[in-house]
């Protein structure tokens, strides 16, 4: 009986003009935000590859310099782009690509693509899963909003009723029809997806189950996200007097989801956890370096304690008499307070950027969107989170590569030799920046409150279309 | 095999329809007659189940609507004044999905033919879809749901209403056919001619209330629309 409906429905939708004028435009506008995208990957893929072969090149050919000289000329770390990034650039374009490591002091990540965008770039960047999140749930709605008020307009209610038709096949029937026409749009869709994804070298960083995983996961989340709203259509056809209420109602909801609790949470979550701007919180970072945390434990005061703390240890009389080079001490100590400084200040920011993350989150239960907005940017690797990773791993290189600089200086040369240079032996000794990227249980992990959440909606959405369905009246 | 004892159903203040006492035996063609807001679509809509009584009991074939409302659906077929049906399907396709709806096995092409032509459809018209039928082809296509349906009862409301004489007269052979096929027919019209050409027995309806019952055969086709005169104007 419901494959039967399912049927019926299917084969209308595929007769109906307008499904097939939007569903193509849909569809386009989906394959060329995926197109674009995977183009943009490719390039982005290929020049970050390039700048990383390049500042290697660059650290390798330095010449003979002082190691401190080295850890100061440092090396840019580049972030990985995702493959998925051509189906969800997630927050990318708002963060930075790349980050310059050097002595003293932890750099903020640069080239943020969205400050090169044009003006009309910032209406909205058009990608497969903005399609998907915002334009396939418009079809849904103009696929469903008439479900069942224009069977009661156009008088079909009555003769379907008096079949003897049970109303819960109806709204199943409807929903797997709607889902079926829905599903040619949308397969086609996900195959272009995989197939751009292998074509660019998926397999980069990314193994072939990990990438399965990942699409399955996208597609489990997308398939909750737009399956509640095919339910949502048909239960409101069902409670709605007219076809032009329920679509009044239907259009109010997507407005609600898609527009009004993303910007109030985006505004909410500034208000709660405000973060510096990029200006103040470079400002702080330079004075807390200088000035010390507490800003009473200038440099010069920690020098002459680490002074005397070294002569103790070794139970020498001066600096000279050390077997150490205590400049490569103190250039260590120096560094390692910087470190804690740029830990301090880094992980208040992050803790805040945690905040507002946080308090986004919690207007999902209003707006699935969002939930789905970050089970997709979490699986494509183009969140906040996949950005933080690379970040930390930058940083903790960077604090290798500076000790092994300092460290050299300390135990491979001798106090006031400022002539001493270490040559491209050492330089080879420092390895390559490897990335340790997050893997799929650890995503899916950090995602179960997303999906559930995406599970109640769908949950929620058929209940909803049950009961609707259920007081449906042919009189 | 229709069934109404003190059957009544009330919309607040007003009575819709009160105490109605009827019964239709197989092969019965059963017109019900009454100026708008008598009451005769209140009494299709409480046999269909599309309502619940305020008072008294429909029953089919012996079965309370109330109680058995998918076994009572089975043996009902239902063709409403404006035989609506899904546009950009075909006149077999609508055939086909409402005969799957009503629980029956899928009918063969030859099968779908033979319950349309029974129907009355042309076969040229058969594969056409159904947005560009007229009204008396759509109401073809209705019959042959309630035909195909294997119905033992029909209610026609309003049906010759907008038919051309043609379409009004096929429609009055097919529901004798039918009766004499043992069908029993509720049909509420405002029709007196077709009522006194199909029906076995007509019922004049005023307020709510059944005020006449009569057989066709003892009535000319004068008298019976003198009887409902007098009715409607007393």
């Amino acid at each position: 009986m419901i494959r039967a409906i399912a049927r019926k429905e299917w084969m209308e939708l595929s007769r109906d003009g307008r499904f097939r004028v939007a569903g193509a435009l849909v569809f386009l506008l989906a394959l060329v935000g995926i197109a674009v995208g995977a183009l943009h990957v490719r390039d982005s893929r290929a020049e970050r590859e390039a700048g990383a072969r390049l500042t290697r090149q660059h650290w390798l050919e330095q010449g003979e310099k002082n190691p401190h000289s080295a850890a100061h000329y440092g090396v840019w770390a580049f972030k990985p782009e995702s493959v998925l990034a051509a189906f969800d650039r997630g927050v990318e374009p708002y963060l930075g690509v790349a980050v310059y490591l050097e002595a003293h002091k932890r750099n903020a990540t640069q080239y943020r693509p969205a400050a090169d965008a044009t003006a009309a770039a910032r209406f909205g960047e058009l990608t497969g899963a903005g399609v998907l999140q915002l334009l396939v749930p418009l079809l849904i709605i103009l696929l469903t909003y008439s479900a069942f008020t224009a069977e009661r307009e156009q008088g079909t209610l009555r003769l379907l009723l008096s079949t003897g038709v049970r109303r819960h096949q109806l709204v199943l029937g409807k929903a797997l029809g709607i889902g079926l026409a829905l599903a040619a749009l949308l397969v086609p869709l996900f195959v272009v997806v995989v197939v751009l994804v292998v074509g660019l070298g998926g397999g980069a960083g990314v193994s072939p189950g990990e990438l399965l995983g990942r699409l399955s996961g996208l597609s489990l989340g997308y398939g909750l996200y737009l399956a509640g709203f095919v339910f949502l259509g048909l239960a409101v056809s069902a409670w709605a007097r007219t076809s032009r209420g329920a679509l009044v109602a239907l259009l109010g909801v997507w407005m609600v989801n898609a527009l009004l609790v993303p910007r109030l949470a985006v505004d909410a979550a500034r208000a709660w956890a405000p973060v510096p701007t990029a200006q103040d919180f470079a400002r702080q970072l330079a004075e807390d370096y200088e000035k010390g945390l507490s800003g009473h434990d200038p440099v010069d005061q920690r020098q002459a304690a680490l002074e005397r703390e070294t002569l103790a240890r070794y139970g020498a009389a001066s600096l000279e008499a050390l077997p150490v080079n205590f400049r490569g001490i103190a250039l260590q100590a120096g560094e390692e307070y910087s470190n804690r400084v740029g830990a301090q200040r880094f992980g208040e920011l992050e803790a805040r950027y945690g905040e507002q993350e946080r308090l986004h989150r919690f207007f999902a239960p209003l707006s699935p969107m969002l939930a789905l907005r970050h089970l997709s940017a979490s699986l494509a690797r183009t969140d906040l989170s996949a950005h933080l990773r690379f970040t930390r791993q930058a940083e903790q290189y960077r604090q290798g590569l500076v000790k092994q600089m300092n460290d050299t200086i300390t135990f491979r040369s001798k106090y006031g030799d400022a002539d001493y240079k270490a040559d491209a032996s050492l330089w080879r000794e420092v390895p390559e920046l490897s990335l340790d990227e997050e893997r799929l249980p650890e995503a899916l992990g950090a995602q179960v409150p997303g999906l559930l959440l995406l599970g109640f909606w769908l949950a929620w959405t058929t209940f909803f279309a049950l009961r609707a369905c259920a007081r449906l009246s042919a009189v | 095999m229709l069934e109404a004892k003190k059957l009544s159903k009330r919309y607040g203040q007003h009575l819709a329809l009160e105490g109605l006492d009827l019964s239709i035996g197989a092969g019965e063609v059963f017109c019900l007659l009454g100026a708008n807001g008598a009451g005769k679509t209140t009494t299709l809509n409480l046999f269909l189940g599309f309502i619940t009584p305020t008072q008294g009991e429909a029953r089919v074939a012996g079965l309370a609507v109330q109680q058995h409302e998918a076994q009572v659906r089975g043996l009902l077929a239902y063709v409403p004044e404006l035989v609506m049906l899904y546009p950009r399907l075909t006149g077999r396709e609508n055939l086909a999905y409402f005969n799957t709806l009503a629980g029956r096995p899928a009918l063969s092409p030859q099968e779908s033919t033979g319950w349309l032509a029974n129907a009355g459809l042309q076969p040229g018209a058969m594969d056409v879809p159904v947005g560009r039928y007229s009204k008396g082809m759509r109401q073809k296509v209705g019959i042959a749901i309630a035909l195909a349906k294997g119905a033992r009862a029909l209610l026609l409301d309003e049906p010759t209403s907008g038919l051309d004489p043609l379409a009004s007269n096929e429609l009055s052979e097919l529901l004798l056919r039918l009766s004499g096929e043992g069908m029993a027919v509720l049909m509420a019209t405002h029709d007196l001619f077709r009522a006194k050409e199909s029906g076995t027995r007509v019922g004049i309806m005023k307020a709510g209330r059944l005020v006449e019952t009569r057989a066709t055969r003892d009535l000319g086709h004068a008298e019976l629309e003198q009887l409902y005169l007098a009715h409607m104007r007393g």
